[in-house]
């Protein structure tokens, strides 16, 4: 207990993680902020004022048109329609309801771009997108925790104090996978928190009952979930490369190339479903409880494949949990130089 | 009392895929009495430092078997790793926090009193650094602050590899009364693996001799030169003309008396006692004009233990002993003797 407290006073005390605290909160008041000037209730009377002046000066077009059987030969912008050979038919009436709108249809909503901020239908994949942001932010500082120990050479320090190794990663993991919790769960209350002032001053809360509540949580629990994984992950991989950047490397490596290489791959080989090959297709069907992969047939017959939420926590888990096991021996077995 | 450290029969093998396997480790044994200083010395690369982290659990060792207060180690060190502070190799820390928070997050894992932080601090003379940022220590300093962690605990058994290393000549007088006060007032056993063959001599009480990964000697730092330094009298006289007539009278004298003449001087060795050479010279008519007995310093007798001593005419690297004969009166401990000048190397290792 005494080591597991002081792994989190030490991974609390280090430069790096104030330097992460300082971004995840910069980026979520930059969200509060954009969400902020973007969303509105509604226009204001001037705006409305404008629009409906513009709307008014479009309905009156084709009432110009219609009154004017010379229209067409006085405009210089229409009289080009007179000389076309597929307005030959037309009557005079015809021809102003083809360009102009009929009946004064114009309204003016249709000229003002109002966008008004739903937290009951956006804001929980807001803030799903915040806590991943945040996850990210925290499995690297996971892995610069084991990396950096390693690098500094206080890894052999920390054995002489503490020679049972087991205990010693377990107190890191420990450590690490509290400070994400908290982390995540801060972030998505100050999330949700910061959303529900944007949509109460500027958008619409909207119904937040019982089920919303139920679905938000759920969502945000896998979110949360998923941000663990991401930590012990990134703890493995420092812990088996025996430095941050390796681990930092790897996960970054995989994201960008990799994941473009395995869909490559899969298309080339002409592998059935080639996106369950994504990790992305994974992690999307587990943060949303479902994904649904279409192709077609050589006899033009839709197929459907079904990944849940289920099938991809245990894909996940297990991905994870080898390269924590793997981590594990390596470090209970390898010699400390 | 039982030793605080008992190692017997320790072997280590480097292995890598590149390279050749290196046996760092080969049967090395290590006894250290409680409440003494006791020395650890050897060439560079003759296996103290694998020694010291195969006992401390750092890395696993591939035969033999090791002690510390009695339990078996590694598999029983966290037993009694809290009566053992430790330092091995270069100190490393995490460069980014203070000495202070270093300590304190150290005595923390374990449970101990923040304060002692500060107490170890005064011990090692860093209080006034205390607040700094590691990167901004000297190598001197880290080492005091290795030190201090390793005193964190109160240990009963303190090892610190080369804790001189980087100190300035205070700095090393300080760490000298501080292992010493230790040791001989605080009951606390002491391990200095160094390779200051100077301050082992000043310092320790016993020490251990390793070369290869082998014990070479062991047993109280004066036996030790007392054992190795032999009767090696120099003997002058007023006119350098008798120094052959001298030497003549001397090696008939006594079979086992070994003269060897230099320029203005006699080299005997294996002399029963000096008044001996005064009574054969005067006996034959020969007065001497000076006698000194040469009494030899550690270093010497290291050199000589470890074979590391420079030959004539050869270029010895350090580490790369010449050549290992049994000496039959050392009850089966390797000795090191001189190549002959001009012996062919099979290695090539000291051309």
């Amino acid at each position: 207990m005494n080591l597991y407290q002081s792994e989190i006073h030490r991974t609390r005390r280090r430069v790096l993680t104030l330097i992460f605290a300082i971004m995840a909160g910069v980026g979520l008041l930059a969200l509060t902020v954009i969400m902020w000037f973007n969303s509105s209730t509604g226009p204001t009377e001037a705006q409305l004022a404008d629009a409906q002046e513009i709307a008014d000066e479009m309905n009156g077009e084709y009432e110009e048109c219609a009154s004017d059987e010379n229209f067409f030969e006085d405009s210089p912008d229409w009289s080009w329609a007179l000389e076309d050979e597929y307005y030959e038919d037309y009557s005079h009436e015809e021809m102003c309801a083809e360009f102009f709108t009929t009946g004064s249809e114009w309204v003016a909503e249709d000229f003002i771009y109002t966008y008004t901020f739903h937290l009951d239908r956006e804001g929980v994949y807001i803030i799903m997108g915040a806590v991943l942001v945040v996850g990210l932010l925290a499995m690297l500082l996971s892995a610069s925790a084991i990396g950096a120990e390693w690098t500094s050479g206080g890894m052999a320090n920390l054995l002489v104090w503490h020679p049972n190794r087991l205990r010693v990663w377990g107190a890191k993991l420990g450590a690490a996978l509290t400070i994400t919790a908290a982390s995540l769960v801060a972030t998505a209350i100050v999330a949700f928190g910061l959303l529900y002032l944007t949509a109460s001053v500027r958008g619409e809360v909207g119904n937040l009952n019982a089920v919303w509540w139920e679905d938000s949580l759920e969502i945000i629990s896998r979110t949360v979930a998923l941000g663990l994984g991401m930590s012990v992950l990134g703890a493995s991989l420092a812990m088996l490369g025996r430095h941050t950047a390796i681990a930092g490397g790897i996960i970054a490596g995989y994201l960008i190339i990799g994941d473009l290489l395995v869909r490559f791959a899969s298309i080339a080989l002409r592998i059935e479903f080639p996106e369950r090959l994504s990790l992305y297709t994974w992690v999307e069907a587990w943060l949303l409880g479902r994904k649904e992969l279409f192709q077609w047939t050589a006899a033009g017959r839709e197929e459907t494949m079904v990944i849940t939420s289920t099938d991809a926590g245990i894909l996940i888990g297990l991905v994870i949990a080898g390269f924590a096991v793997l981590a594990t021996w390596a470090f209970a077995k390898r010699d400390v130089t | 009392m039982p030793p605080v450290i008992e190692i017997s029969g320790l072997r280590k093998t480097y292995r890598k895929r590149s390279r050749k396997p290196h046996q760092a480790l080969d049967g090395l044994d290590l006894e250290v009495a409680a409440g003494q200083v006791h020395g650890f010395l050897g060439p560079n690369g003759s296996g103290k430092t694998t020694t010291l982290r195969a006992l401390l659990g750092l890395i696993s060792a591939d035969g033999g078997s090791m002690k510390i207060f009695g339990e078996e180690a590694p598999a029983r060190l966290p037993h009694v790793i809290s009566r053992v502070g430790a330092v091995v190799e270069s100190p490393q820390f995490f460069k980014h926090f203070s000495g202070r928070l270093t300590l304190q997050l150290l005595a923390e894992s374990a449970g101990l009193a923040k304060t002692r932080a500060d107490e170890v601090l005064e011990q090692v003379g860093l209080r006034d650094q205390a607040n700094r940022k590691i990167k901004g220590y000297s190598l001197g300093m880290r080492q005091r602050l290795a030190v201090a962690q390793a005193l964190l605990k109160q240990p009963e058994l303190l090892i610190l590899d080369e804790p001189a290393n980087g100190l300035d000549p205070a700095g090393i007088h300080h760490m000298r009364a501080l292992l010493q006060w230790l040791a001989h007032e605080q009951g606390v056993t002491v391990v200095v693996s160094s390779h200051l063959l100077s301050e082992v001599q000043q310092l320790c009480d016993s020490m251990t001799i390793v070369s290869n990964g082998r014990r070479i000697v062991d047993g109280a730092v004066d036996d030790i030169i007392a054992g190795h330094s032999g009767s090696l009298l120099s003997v002058k006289f007023a006119d350098p003309a008798q120094l052959t007539e001298a030497k003549d009278v001397l090696t008939k004298a006594e079979e086992q008396v070994s003269v060897t003449a230099e320029p203005n001087r006699l080299v005997v060795t294996g002399a029963p006692e000096a008044a001996w050479i005064t009574k054969t010279l005067a006996d034959s008519g020969i007065y001497l004009s000076e006698l000194i007995t040469e009494t030899k310093n550690l270093e010497s007798v290291f050199l000589e233990l470890t074979g590391t001593a420079p030959q004539n005419g050869q270029a010895v690297q350090v580490g790369q002993p010449i050549q290992t004969a049994t000496d039959p009166d050392a009850a089966g401990i390797q000795i090191p003797v001189a190549a002959p000048v001009g012996a062919d190397s099979a290695e090539g290792g000291q051309q």
